[in-house]
């Protein structure tokens, strides 16, 4: 592993033009999470729903900020990590990859460091457009911008790093379902629609201690620990559950792709 | 470029692969020799493919090996630097620009940025590098391939079906580039499916079927058989009375003389007053020759 390898597989990111599309995906989902995060927040929303907290509160604050970034980037994180392993074997370049560096469990682990890099990047971004969407929005609302409230800005770090990690779940995804589109496909489908409604269903039934396990509810407990529609993991121990999610895909990765032929 | 200090040697050994019930190749066994360009012929799904890749270490053998100089692929240090390989022109991401491609390529190799500009000259590219790749013609694909391969400047180079999608004009220029190479004491394997594509190019051979060795040999020893006249004549039935002593057939409305050269049939046929509307050296032999030799190790008529 070298810093050049980790320099040619960001080339191969920056090479392309999906990665500034993903980032523009990034700001401008993460733009409507948080303007709508912080209009919503302390209305009754109806339906017998639990009223969310207000804007007066740092909890309403960190899920403003550090929640929305999360929420409006990791997907697009998640689609970087897994085109940047399909993408491999969409166009055949695993073939010219392993030919410079035969030790595949090299290119694999600076793949994933770029990634993270990326991600992290993504995170970045994500917070910049919370912090100045989400407080527009807040100062319209006459609150507090908030900036200094409890534990914000460790929320916001914790964000920004989980953002990243979701490329790794990305690229252990792309390793398991190598048809690009198959893999995107399954995968926002899962993250969008299959793992909220069990979110929903599981909860409503009063099974909270299932679906805190699952990726997306262990990284919301990262980011924006504290209340909410679900009974949380402890911030801690999301991040580590949502690490070993990241470390079980990128080593279900690492072993597939070391050992497959590349024909 | 600076000629490489010593010759390197290809050597497959016993090489066999198993894809699940499939055996693409089967107790594979040549060498390859430097300062020469050999041709590593067969027809489509012959192993030629598999065996190149069992080589450059991105499919593993079932059992056997090929190696350079005795090592494998995996073990060489900076192996972009010790062999270079084109594999089937597709290996770019449409998205990516030439350029772009051989920087990636440099940075995870060590090799220092100039060598990618200095490539892109050399091939011919220089002028489309910041195009992306998806908007490439298949000759100018062929020519980034080269590019790359010839990136760390090494000793060995191994090029499949390099010709494939290269114009008339490509083609000439590709047979003067292995020439200069092979010149320069490389080691030099060229795979195709079509051995007139290579015929002009190729100093030695080596031929599979099956994923089995049918001939490795000098280019010269590839035995063309005996040289055919064909001649085209109204009155066919006097043309063979003077053609007693060679063995004639007719084809396609012409007598195909074995064994004979045109001026002797002319000769034969001016003797004996038999009026001549075609007389002409049957067509270089060697492509029938090597469908001959590949097809019958298929159990197959050509």
């Amino acid at each position: 592993m070298s810093a050049a390898l980790v320099r040619s597989e960001l080339r191969k990111i920056t090479s392309t033009r999906l990665w500034w599309g993903l980032l523009i995906g990034v700001v401008i989902y993460t733009a409507i999470q948080s303007g709508a995060n912080a209009a919503l927040a302390g209305q009754d929303p109806g339906a017998g729903q639990p009223r969310t907290p207000a804007l007066d509160t740092a909890q309403a604050i960190r899920t403003v900020y550090a929640g929305s970034a999360f929420q409006g980037a990791y997907i697009f994180a998640m689609i970087l990590g897994i085109t940047g392993m399909t993408g491999e074997y969409r166009y055949q370049t695993l073939t010219p990859t392993f030919l410079a560096t035969p030790r595949r469990p090299r290119v694999v682990v600076a793949k994933m460091l770029a990634h993270l890099v990326v991600g992290i990047g993504y995170g970045m971004a994500a917070v910049l457009g919370a912090l100045v969407v989400g407080g527009v929005v807040i100062a319209v609302r006459g609150f507090d911008l908030g900036y200094g409230a409890d534990r914000l800005w460790a929320s916001i770090g914790l964000a920004v790093l989980a953002v990243g990690l979701w490329t790794l779940l990305g690229i252990g995804i792309g390793t398991l379902i190598r048809n690009q589109v198959a893999a995107v496909l399954v995968a926002v489908f899962v993250t969008f629609l299959v793992e909220p409604l069990a979110t929903f269903i599981l909860s409503a039934n009063d099974l909270d201690s299932i679906v805190q396990w699952l990726p997306t509810n262990a990284s919301t407990a990262l980011t924006s620990p504290g209340g909410g529609f679900v009974d949380y993991l402890a911030w801690w121990v999301g991040g580590l559950v949502l690490l070993g999610y990241a470390a079980l895909l990128a080593g279900v990765g690492m072993l597939l792709s070391t050992r497959r032929d590349v024909t | 470029m600076r000629p490489p200090a010593a010759g390197h040697r290809i050597d497959v050994t016993g090489l066999t692969k198993h894809f699940g019930e499939v055996t693409a190749l089967d107790d594979l066994t040549f060498s390859v020799r430097p300062g020469v360009v050999t041709g590593f012929l067969g027809p489509n799904g012959a192993g030629k493919t598999t065996t190149l890749r069992c080589l450059l270490g991105l499919v593993a053998p079932t059992s056997g090996s090929a190696t350079v100089d005795g090592r494998l692929y995996r073990d060489l240090e900076n192996p972009l630097s010790q062999v270079g390989a084109a594999l089937e022109a597709s290996s770019f991401h449409p998205g990516r620009s030439a350029r772009a491609h051989l920087q990636v390529m440099a940075l995870a190799a060590g090799l220092p940025r100039s060598r990618v500009d200095l490539l892109l000259g050399q091939v011919g590219l220089a002028e489309f590098a910041d195009r992306r790749v998806g908007g490439y013609s298949l000759g100018m694909r062929q020519r980034l391939a080269l590019a790359q391969a010839l990136l760390g400047d090494p000793p060995v180079l191994v090029l499949d079906e390099p010709a494939n999608g290269l114009d008339p004009a490509g083609i000439a220029w590709l047979r003067h580039f292995l020439r200069t190479l092979a010149g320069e004491g490389r080691t030099v394997l060229v795979s195709s499916h079509v051995l007139s594509e290579v015929q002009q190019t190729v100093d030695d051979i080596v031929v599979i079927a099956r994923g089995r060795l049918v001939r490795q040999g000098s280019l010269a020893s590839l035995d063309a058989g005996p040289a055919a006249v064909l001649v085209r004549t109204p009155t066919p039935d006097l043309l063979r009375e003077a053609l007693t002593e060679y063995a004639v057939q007719e084809v396609d409305g012409r007598l195909r003389v074995e064994g004979s050269t045109p001026a002797e049939v002319g000769h034969l046929a001016y003797t004996r007053g038999v009026e001549l509307h075609e007389l002409s050296a049957e067509a270089s032999d060697l492509e029938k020759v090597f469908l001959t030799m590949t097809a019958d190790s298929e159990g197959e008529v050509a």
